[in-house]
């Protein structure tokens, strides 16, 4: 083992500085020669004879030479070297497989790479503090249901910081997204959280001023104090060094800004405001606001295990039975990431999942680039038969076809990389959106992992384009015998493989394109037949009382009447989220399958349904008795009802939230809410299920939307001057336009829908650049044939029936099993739920247009094929 | 037709080297050609120019050294001497060809070819 180090090392330092190597081993051999040769003279030769047998006995030194340097250096990285230049040449040389083959490969390893990214990026448990990986959190997992309580009751939280050696700075913190004025402006939507002070010292993180949150902070009757983060510094406080001791207003409270964080610092998750966590008992006071989510760091030599026995061992404390009893719960330690996003797992066996999607999604675009190699390469043989008669082995050729199409590919990879590295970020958001702000450890940069994994993906696509067509090539070459090549009639063949292949693909694209062409019609239709509502005439706005909220219901009311009244307003209505902004949360429906089924929700007020103009598909509007107490009828959308209940009859169904904590502002109603009536879905493009509550009491700040079919530019005006007529403290904030919200939203979707659609041109044009090079190659090959018969009165018609009957084989195998996959793949796939909308007659429609495309790319090749001239092909024959 | 003179084994030339170097103390490329010539009797054929790629593997596994001095004639040439990992090497390598050896050779004795009581009942 040791002789075999030693040997590469030495092969490495001499392939560094071959010349000293080569220098070394002339002298030697003239030394040794000179040393034979005096030998020999001295033992009577004389001088002329005694060289010649030197040098005989020596062996000859040309061929000396080059073993001793294949002996000393890395002989197979130069072969490599020579074959990647060839490579690059051939690169140049067929520009148009380096275009659209490239391209292929580069955004499928990207999107790869993209995935395996997000995979890397979210899974990754490492925080960036001080031994971040000793941070852990502590939450309670249900047996029976098989979920995890993120948050714990304070009570255990209590407990366990007073009790547990194992972990330190044992802290608790609740996210809160409040509206917040600073000095310089105001924003209604910070990512703050209540935290304990330990949490601070957890994290290890000194303040950029003042200092940190302290325990005197969290006593009941302290001032009320905060610190604020360097980007809510920058922005509400100008970078002001003299902030401490300023005031800051959270929702309805102000505080004393204590202290700024530095820049990057988002602890716990994405934060950028943090206030006192009060953990006694009288804190509790609030609704729904018991539980917190609980971390620690493990003491110096505790280890992950050590401190979960610890946990089991204090268990937890008997709890309200509503909420589950204690027996079926149990606590848990776990790194401190996968504590927040328990539904991510760093199992490596979904990075071998993720790994492999991105090998299933490179074989279409690879596949199609083999056929394009290795039609290139029968018309190379003339080159590999010069080379097999110099000595090349038929594993030479193959080597060196390989390494020419892992010049593209490496290429297609560093560019897939590049891709990754731009938008892996921008495609977690968008499979994620819950997920943004991101956690500020995550920043989406490609690890060394995925390197790795796009090296192994560029391999991959080598072997698939490079080495399969060259190995056919070859051993087609080697059954003729290689000395034959010269024979331009040897070899040439693209044989039933191929026509496989074709068929293979042309079913693998029809397979897909029904599913697809329903996504971009999804996508797409809310764009070409508008969004169903009149979005241009609706302004909404957010109004919020500054100091004393007590009245703030009052003046609602009141705005809302006054504004109804204005002229050019035609109505009013006010609603916990705006349109487009409903928060969503986890559902179940009575006597449903216990599945996870999601639904957005709001809260709205009678006028709601009215104001947009939505159309009830079945049951009733509200009622002025549903906003009474005890009740809780409930009114969902179309989407809802196909979604989730799955029946036509939604109308008495019940529903319920599996928790009711605030995503934002506002908090899932608890309880049973029975089904009264059933709307369109509205904006069209909306395809969330969707629950409307009945507003019993507007929550502050509250959201208004005024429909203004004059134009909502007065509306603006007016709105202004009745919030300040009726209280000078009454402010309205973030005006807007539903048209430009709407716009923006689906700008998202038209992303989405460009991806979908770029990805079903490329297969489409791959499907016609395979059927083109088939038939270009058939063409080429049977040109003598096609001439002689035209001289012999083929008529033009009678040659094109034979090669579009040619041309139709694969086409027709492919379309029809690409038809049975289809009608497979369109029932599995969630298309409706994905934002697809169906399409009558879908299926022989994308195989009607299959043929076309087919059809297309024959016409070249049969074009070429009539124009052959036939004493040209008689001269030859 | 006998062959006069035969081809050394593969990988022998290795331990031929060593061997010679061991017993001859430093020599050069020229000198261990000749001593393994002259022990073999000419009855082994050495290409001369095979000594040199058999050091260049033995120096690549630092089972010899190599220093640059001046030949009994007044030549630089190029020394050779074994080093403590090739000695152990060599050690190695002897005992395992002496198994080698003694066994092949009792294969090949006549009569050696079936066990002693297989012998005598084929000969009742």
């Amino acid at each position: 083992m040791r002789a075999l180090f030693y040997t590469v090392l030495a092969r490495i330092r001499d392939f560094l500085r071959p010349a000293a190597g080569d220098a070394d081993f002339d002298q030697e051999l003239d030394m040794h020669l000179g040393l034979a040769e005096e030998d020999k003279v001295r033992r009577g030769m004389s001088r002329e004879q005694a060289r010649r047998e030197a040098r005989l006995e020596l062996g000859g030194v040309a061929q000396l030479r080059e073993a001793a340097r294949a002996a000393r250096g890395l002989p197979w990285v130069e072969t490599l070297w020579l074959d990647g230049k060839l490579g690059l040449r051939m690169l140049r040389r067929s520009w148009g497989l380096t275009l659209v083959g490239g391209l292929a490969m580069a955004v499928t390893i990207g999107l790869g790479a993209s995935m395996f990214t997000i995979w890397d990026t979210v899974a990754g448990t490492r925080l960036p503090l001080n031994e971040g990986d000793r941070v852990v959190a502590i939450q309670s997992f249900d047996k029976v249901a098989h979920r995890v309580h993120r948050e714990t009751p304070l009570p255990d939280f209590r407990r366990w910081r007073e009790t547990l050696k194992s972990v330190e700075h044992v802290s608790a913190m609740r996210p809160f997204v409040p509206a917040v004025i600073a000095r310089d402006g105001a924003d209604d939507s910070v990512a703050a959280a209540e935290m304990t002070a330990s949490a601070f010292q957890l994290a290890r993180v000194q303040p950029l001023l003042g200092r940190p949150l302290i325990e005197d902070d969290e006593r009941e009757g302290a001032e009320p104090v905060a610190v604020i983060g360097y980007r809510l510094w920058q922005e509400g406080f100008s970078s002001d060094p003299a902030v401490l001791g300023q005031r800051i207003q959270i929702s309805d409270t102000p505080h004393i800004v204590v202290g700024v964080m530095p820049r990057g610092f988002g602890f716990p998750v994405n934060q950028r405001l943090w206030t006192p966590l009060r953990t006694n008992p009288v804190g509790e006071g609030r609704p729904g606001r018991a539980d917190a989510f609980i971390f620690a760091r493990l003491v110096p030599g505790a280890t992950l295990e050590r401190a979960q026995a610890e946990v089991t061992t204090f268990g937890l404390l008997p709890r309200d039975i509503a909420a589950g009893t204690t027996a079926q719960l149990e606590p848990r330690v776990v790194p401190y990431a996968a504590g927040l996003f328990p539904e991510v797992n760093r199992n490596t066996w979904l990075a071998g999942v993720i790994f492999l999607l991105g090998a299933l999604l490179l074989i279409p675009p690879c596949a199609n680039i083999a056929i394009l190699v290795y039609a290139r390469t029968v018309t190379r043989r003339d080159e590999f038969a010069v080379r097999t008669a110099l000595g090349a082995s038929r594993g030479r050729i193959v080597i060196q076809l390989f390494v020419e199409v892992l010049v593209l590919a490496s290429g297609a990879g560093i560019a897939g990389l590049l891709l990754a590295r731009q938008f892996s970020g921008r495609l977690a958001r968008m499979v994620m959106p819950t997920m943004s702000p991101l956690p500020f450890w995550m920043d989406f940069k490609p690890s060394l992992a995925t390197v790795l994994c796009v090296a192994g993906l560029s391999l991959l696509a080598a072997a698939i384009a490079g080495a399969v067509p060259a190995f056919r090539a070859t051993g087609r070459w080697r059954r003729a015998g290689f000395v034959g090549l010269g024979n331009r009639s040897a070899g040439a063949r693209l044989g039933k493989t191929w026509t496989a292949l074709l068929a293979t693909q042309v079913a693998l694209s029809l397979a897909i394109l029904p599913s697809a062409m329903e996504m971009l019609w999804g996508v797409f239709r809310p764009t070409i037949v508008g969004p169903g509502l009149p979005v241009e005439e609706f302004l909404t706005a957010s109004i919020v009382m500054e100091g004393d909220s007590s009245r703030f219901e009052h003046l609602r009311i009141e705005a809302v009447r006054q504004l109804t009244s204005e002229a050019g307003i035609s109505g009013v209505t006010a609603s916990a989220d705006l349109l487009l902004e409903e928060p969503s949360a986890d559902i179940e429906v009575e006597g449903g399958e216990a599945h996870d089924a999601q639904a957005q929700f709001n809260s709205v007020d009678a006028k709601f349904f009215e104001v947009f103009g939505v159309r009830f598909l079945a049951g009733r509007s509200f009622d002025a008795s549903d906003f009474g107490p005890g009740r809780t009828p409930v009114i969902v959308n179309r989407s809802f009802v196909t979604q989730v209940v799955g029946e036509t009859n939604a109308l008495g169904r019940r529903i319920r939230y599996r928790e009711t904590e605030p995503t934002r502002q506002t908090a899932p109603p608890p309880g049973w809410h029975e089904i009264v009536g059933v709307v369109e879905d509205f904006p069209v493009s909306n395809n969330e299920p969707t629950m409307f509550h009945p507003m019993t009491r507007a929550p502050h700040p509250v959201n208004l939307t005024i429909r203004a079919p004059s134009g909502i530019g007065p509306a603006a005006g007016r709105l202004r001057a009745v919030a300040s007529g009726l209280d000078s403290q009454l402010r309205v904030r973030d005006l807007q336009s539903l048209d430009e919200m709407y716009w923006q939203r689906r700008s998202f979707d038209h992303m989405f829908g460009f991806m979908v659609g770029a990805v079903t041109v490329i297969v489409l044009l791959f499907s016609m650049a395979g059927i083109y090079t088939l038939m270009a190659f058939i063409v080429a090959q049977r040109w003598r044939e096609i001439g002689v018969r035209a001289a012999l009165g083929a008529q033009p018609r009678q040659l094109l029936i034979g090669i579009f009957g040619r041309a139709a084989v694969p086409l027709l195998i492919g379309a029809i099993a690409g038809c049975a996959i289809a009608l497979r793949l369109h029932s599995a796939l969630p298309i409706a739920e994905a934002g697809g909308r169906s399409i009558p007659v879908i299926v022989p429609a994308s195989a009607a247009l299959m043929i076309v495309v087919g059809l297309l790319a024959v016409a070249g090749p049969a074009r070429r094929a009539i124009r052959i001239d036939p004493t040209e092909a008689l001269r030859v024959s | 037709m006998v062959e006069p003179r035969s081809a050394i084994l593969q990988g022998t030339l290795d331990l031929m080297v060593l061997k010679t170097l061991e017993q001859m103390g430093p020599l050069h490329g020229y000198g261990i050609a000749r001593r393994i010539e002259q022990v073999g009797e000419q009855a082994v054929i050495v290409n001369q120019g095979t000594i040199y790629l058999c050091l260049v593997r033995l120096l690549q596994k630092r089972w010899i050294s190599a220093k640059w001095g001046t030949s009994e004639n007044n030549r630089k040439a190029k020394f050779y001497a074994i080093t403590t990992a090739g000695r152990a090497q060599l050690k190695a390598e002897t005992e395992n060809w002496e198994r080698i050896s003694g066994v092949i050779g009792r294969v090949l004795q006549p009569g050696s070819g079936l066990p002693a009581e297989a012998s005598a009942k084929a000969g009742s």
